[in-house]
């Protein structure tokens, strides 16, 4: 019971903290809000200004973040890391059988998923999305192949490789502009020059690096998983 | 009178309390993956209500897609109680029916522990020799070795020594003439 009401007391002081840290987001607003809204799709030429911040104006965070799950992954694998060759016992009776109901469906939704995951990496500069978000929904859609499939075999070392070059790839194509611009992480076009067609192809090449890295990272991620219990 | 929206996005907070209380208080493990999922839907809808719908979508795809979904294999394979049906006689299958008595015994075993008893004859694994069985325990994820002693006509279950349900299956065993427990001393995996 106590333990019940040291619970509720510490989300009410949360929810207390949020309420009140909320007051100041009309200050944080005035200040930088204005000059990207402004600027925002001239000078990157995104119309989302969410991934215009994210991959133009604010890369140096992104690419740091992208890093995060690189570790993360590294992390996971190293911990449920396996000398040993992997051998699974056939059952005679499995109770943990998928449902043959929730394997037609998949199946059904499995390229749908995959083309929607990649719809919203590709669209990351015009409508809400990017990178990070496609590639977790294209993640989920290969997720979803182990549950029409439970015996099949993955090669975690190989995504994790690829993992790493595409994310050696993102930070070369990222310092380019140091040559068009004179500064690191930003787009490699200069927009005095180019027009905002232009820009948007840097954009979109961002963009599908970034979803194929995530969606491979969190493919590591859950094959780990499904091996670490057998 | 107030924005429609405004009332949506308070009814959505008391409900992500609610949500959070329901996460924490629950016993059931299947329950709270389930709510889990609602929590993370409750949370993108209030991401839409305040217009960050890049921040929705995120949190859509992995907040009740990937983290249930990991937790449901998790748990799945934490619950199971994997037997290698060696002995291939009437001791588990009898009459083509789970009513023999090597079966009732490990059957009334996992209840005790609320596990899922799982009952393989793996060709490729039970062709295995004697003395590879303590690396077949080790390799893969057979918990139990049954086979049948020929010369004392007795069932040997045999599992790893580190495995804690082995202290409990040998006092069970030990009301039991025909079953005998044994188990293998662990090697140093070096880790």
């Amino acid at each position: 019971m106590i333990k019940h009401v040291i619970l509720i007391a510490m989300l009410l002081a949360i929810y207390a903290v949020f309420t009140v840290s909320l007051q100041d987001l009309e200050q944080i607003y005035q200040t930088s809000a204005d000059y990207f809204r402004e600027f925002g799709v001239d000078q990157t030429g995104s119309n989302n200004l969410v991934t215009a911040i994210l991959l133009d104006y604010r890369l140096f965070d992104s690419l740091f973040e992208a890093g995060i799950l690189l570790i993360a992954v590294s992390g996971i694998i190293w911990i449920s890391k396996h000398d040993i060759e992997e051998k699974n016992a056939r059952f005679m009776l499995d109770k943990f059988k998928t449902p043959d109901l929730f394997v037609t469906f998949s199946r059904l939704v499995y390229p749908l998923m995959l083309a929607f995951g990649f719809y919203i990496i590709i669209n990351g500069h015009v409508s809400p999305g990017g990178g990070f978000q496609g590639g977790a929904i294209v993640a989920t859609a290969i997720l979803i192949l182990y549950y029409i499939d439970a015996d099949k075999e993955t090669n975690i070392g190989m995504i994790v490789t690829v993992e790493k070059f595409l994310y050696l790839t993102i930070l070369i194509i990222a310092s380019l502009s140091i040559f068009t611009r004179g500064t690191f992480f930003t787009n490699v076009f200069p927009y005095e020059t180019s027009s905002t067609s232009t820009q948007v192809i840097y954009l979109v090449t961002l963009n599908i690096l970034i979803g194929f890295k995530v969606a491979l990272g969190l493919w590591a991620i859950f094959t780990a998983f499904l091996k670490e219990g057998r | 009178m107030p924005d429609m929206l405004e009332i949506t996005a308070y009814a959505l907070q008391v409900l992500l309390i609610i949500m959070a209380l329901a996460i924490v208080t629950h016993k059931n493990t299947g329950t709270i993956i389930v709510l889990i999922a609602v929590f993370s839907l409750v949370t993108a809808s209030l991401y839409v209500i305040n217009k960050a719908p890049d921040v929705a979508i995120a949190e859509v795809a992995i907040g009740s897609a990937i983290i249930p979904l990991i937790y449901v294999i998790s748990i799945s394979r934490q619950r199971e109680f994997i037997v290698l049906d060696k002995a291939m006689d009437d001791f588990i299958i009898s009459d083509d029916a789970f009513t023999g008595v090597g079966y009732i015994f490990l059957k009334r075993f996992t209840d005790f522990y609320h596990l899922e008893l799982n009952i393989s004859n793996d060709v490729r694994l039970c062709s295995v020799g004697r003395g590879r069985e303590q690396k077949l325990c080790e390799e893969t994820n057979v918990d139990l070795i049954v086979s049948k002693d020929e010369e004392t006509g007795k069932y040997l279950l045999k599992g790893k020594q580190s495995n804690i349900l082995m202290h409990k299956l040998k006092q069970m065993a030990r009301d039991y003439d025909t079953i005998e427990v044994v188990t293998f001393k662990d090697r140093d995996f070096g880790d």
